[in-house]
């Protein structure tokens, strides 16, 4: 029994919490692990829980607490975490959403999972994901699908579909994902919460399962922009185990506060036109610019001409990426073996026919054709000769405007089974995949809900290379008009034995605590859902 | 519909990625794979006279390396311990020379 209501907690207030000793890491541990019992039956984002390792990484955090030398906690001291399970966590078994891997237990811990628990967090297991992250739905997992915690009969987008929906149903306040093409902003954008694609070469991807190397990067998922900035500072700068991870110095907190005037704001006027648009999302994404223009950013219409290249770009240098990195999966070292083969090439071909899905399947032969002799010339190379034209549109438009502002997606989320042609599938990702072939920081930020359907909506802030604190500052002036992405309306209502306040916050720490709509913004969040056409009322947003 | 592959070609390039195709499956991959290199026509139509492709994703960013000197890895043990089947040491595999794989 504990005394405070764990879901409601940012990383911010934790830190602070544990510093007053409101609670204690152990509590912390334990309220998480009862909400993920609580919850997660219903949403299905983990494939594992770890509570021993999230017990084990409490317990020294109180240690220090216990210790008085308060200097030594961690920025995310006390505060859990979960991560994609394409991340390797030693002991953990990490499957990528795969029969390949369903037994593969991790020899090492990954970079980025290692800066977390560094920081003070605690591991508190893996999330589901799209095969390998070959998808947009989490729909081609193999272990069952995630639902959106929003309406349990829509997909959290995907990849990072169980990273999204996690933080979504406030199981943790911040989880990890990777994005290659929009596997990061897109289920953030349909679970309605803040989600960090940071500037290629920012984190360190050693020990995340490859898909497409020169595409793929790790970030953040959070409710708030702070949580996510707080977590960005722990997760970057150069790491000797990844040759692309660069060196950062960058405080990514230091200007949240600062506001957006006189900044210059990029609109693409295509995307706006774009079709597939739902009516909504460029309504809540029009809806925003406005508001920054009132808080007086400039905005500068600029031209991206070549973007529309970026989708079969993509869909070429993906696949291509991703059949090299697969196959290292020869049934032979580590991975799903098909037993009793004689000879060697027919246990290969039954392995990987019967471990990959059809997805995975379709990109390794897509790839694998795409690269062949004759066809390279005719895809491949071309596809790397347009990359050069969108990377240098970005570099153009970043001369005039330091961020911007588009749709993150066409639409909001979408039925499961909804969508079976895989290139239809792929057209979700439509405004975040340039962003990957560019290598710029890219983060979808909520706008509240749209008109049409009453889901989640956001918009993609975009930023130029290493500038990632730019798209931060701008999203928090956005979750200062919009309110702080809540928790889904159904996971509101708090596990009953979290659900006590009866022993009081610290002074310090109750002005930390940020509840889904902070009551200083209230009157303007109603206004906006009601904009929006959503809930007329706070009540029904902001827990019972 | 165009055709960019016939099922020989899926077929072939099934046997060059070891994914086993049953055929069954053949005619709906081919569909599948015909209907994305459909959607990749427009990288196929562009006028790139004279544009480099990059050599890294970011301008002129390279790669930072570390120095070549010896470090700690995975005991045996642990190198194997994800292994389908060991003997002795070693990763385990059937024949290599054997019947059907020529």
């Amino acid at each position: 029994m504990v005394g405070f209501d764990f879901k409601d907690l940012s990383a911010e207030a934790i830190r602070f919490g544990l510093a007053a000793k409101d609670f204690s890491a152990r509590e912390l541990a334990e309220a998480a692990l009862e909400r993920v019992a609580s919850v997660d039956e219903q949403v299905n984002a983990f494939l594992q829980v770890t509570p021993d390792a999230a017990l084990a990484a409490a317990e020294a955090v109180d240690a220090a607490v216990a210790s008085g030398n308060l200097d030594t906690l961690g920025p995310l001291a006390g505060v859990p975490v979960a991560f994609k399970d394409n991340m390797n966590l030693l002991g953990t078994r990490t499957t990528c959403g795969s029969r390949m891997l369903e037994t593969y237990k991790s020899a090492y811990t990954a970079t980025c999972v290692q800066r977390i628990l560094d920081a003070g967090g605690l591991p508190m297991g893996k999330l589901n994901m799209d095969e390998f992250a070959f998808g947009s739905s989490t729909e081609t997992s193999a272990f069952g699908t995630t639902k959106n915690p929003w309406d349990l009969e829509r997909v959290p987008g995907g990849s990072s579909g169980g990273s999204a929906a996690a933080v979504a149903s406030g199981m943790v306040p911040i989880t990890l994902g990777s994005d290659t093409g929009g596997s990061i902003r897109q289920p953030a954008s349909f679970c309605g919460v803040v989600g960090v694609k940071p500037t290629y070469g920012l984190v360190s991807r050693y020990g995340v399962v490859a898909f497409g190397s020169s595409l793929d990067q790790v970030g953040p998922f959070a409710r708030t922009v702070r949580d996510a900035a707080l977590a960005l500072n722990a997760l970057v700068g150069h790491d000797p185990l990844d040759c692309t991870s660069q060196p950062c110095a960058t405080d990514f907190t230091a200007n949240l506060d600062e506001g957006v005037e006189g900044m210059r704001i990029g609109v693409v006027p295509e995307f706006m036109t774009a079709q597939g648009l739902e009516p909504e999302v460029g309504e809540a994404v029009l809806g925003a610019i406005e508001k920054l223009a009132a808080l007086g950013a400039e905005i500068v219409e600029i031209e991206l001409p070549n973007a529309a290249a970026a989708m079969s770009a993509y869909y070429v240098i993906g696949p291509c990426e991703a059949f090299s990195n697969l196959s290292r999966f020869d049934s032979v070292r580590y991975g799903y073996r098909d037993p009793g083969h004689a000879d060697l090439g027919s246990q290969y071909e039954a392995s990987r026919s019967a471990g990959f899905g059809p997805e995975a399947r379709r990109r390794i032969m897509l790839g694998s054709y795409l690269l062949s002799a004759g066809v390279y010339d005719t895809y491949y190379y071309p596809a790397q000769q347009v990359r050069t034209l969108i990377t240098d549109d970005y570099r153009m438009a970043f001369g005039e405007c330091d961020c911007i502002l588009a749709p993150t997606s066409p639409r909001t989320a979408f039925k499961f089974g909804e969508i079976s042609d895989p290139t239809t599938m792929h057209l979700s990702d439509i405004f975040t995949i340039s962003i990957n072939i560019a290598g710029n920081g890219g983060m979808s930020m909520p706008l509240g809900l749209g008109s049409d359907s009453g889901l989640p909506v956001s918009a993609q802030l975009i930023c130029p290379w290493f500038k990632d604190e730019n798209m931060l500052r701008v999203a928090a002036a956005l979750e200062r008009e919009y309110g702080t992405a809540p928790i889904a309306p159904a996971f509101t209502d708090a596990v009953a034995s979290c659900d006590t306040q009866s022993v009081s916050f610290g002074e310090a720490s109750r002005n930390e605590v940020r509840h889904s709509f902070p009551d200083e913004s209230a009157a303007s969040t109603a206004e906006t859902l009601a904009d929006f056409g959503g809930p007329a009322s706070l009540s029904g947003m902001e827990g019972e | 519909m165009a055709s960019h592959v016939t099922e020989r070609d899926v077929r072939r390039i099934a046997e060059y990625t070891r994914i086993g195709l049953t055929d069954d499956e053949l005619p709906q991959m081919t569909e599948d794979l015909n209907n994305i290199i459909e959607s990749l026509k427009p990288i196929t139509e562009y006028d790139l006279e004279g544009v480099e492709p990059p050599f890294h994703p970011i301008g002129d960013l390279s790669n930072v390396m570390r120095d070549d000197v010896e470090g700690t890895s995975f005991t045996q043990e642990e190198a194997l311990a994800n292994a389908p089947a060991v003997q002795d040491g070693s990763f385990l595999i059937p024949s290599i020379l054997g019947g059907g794989d020529a």
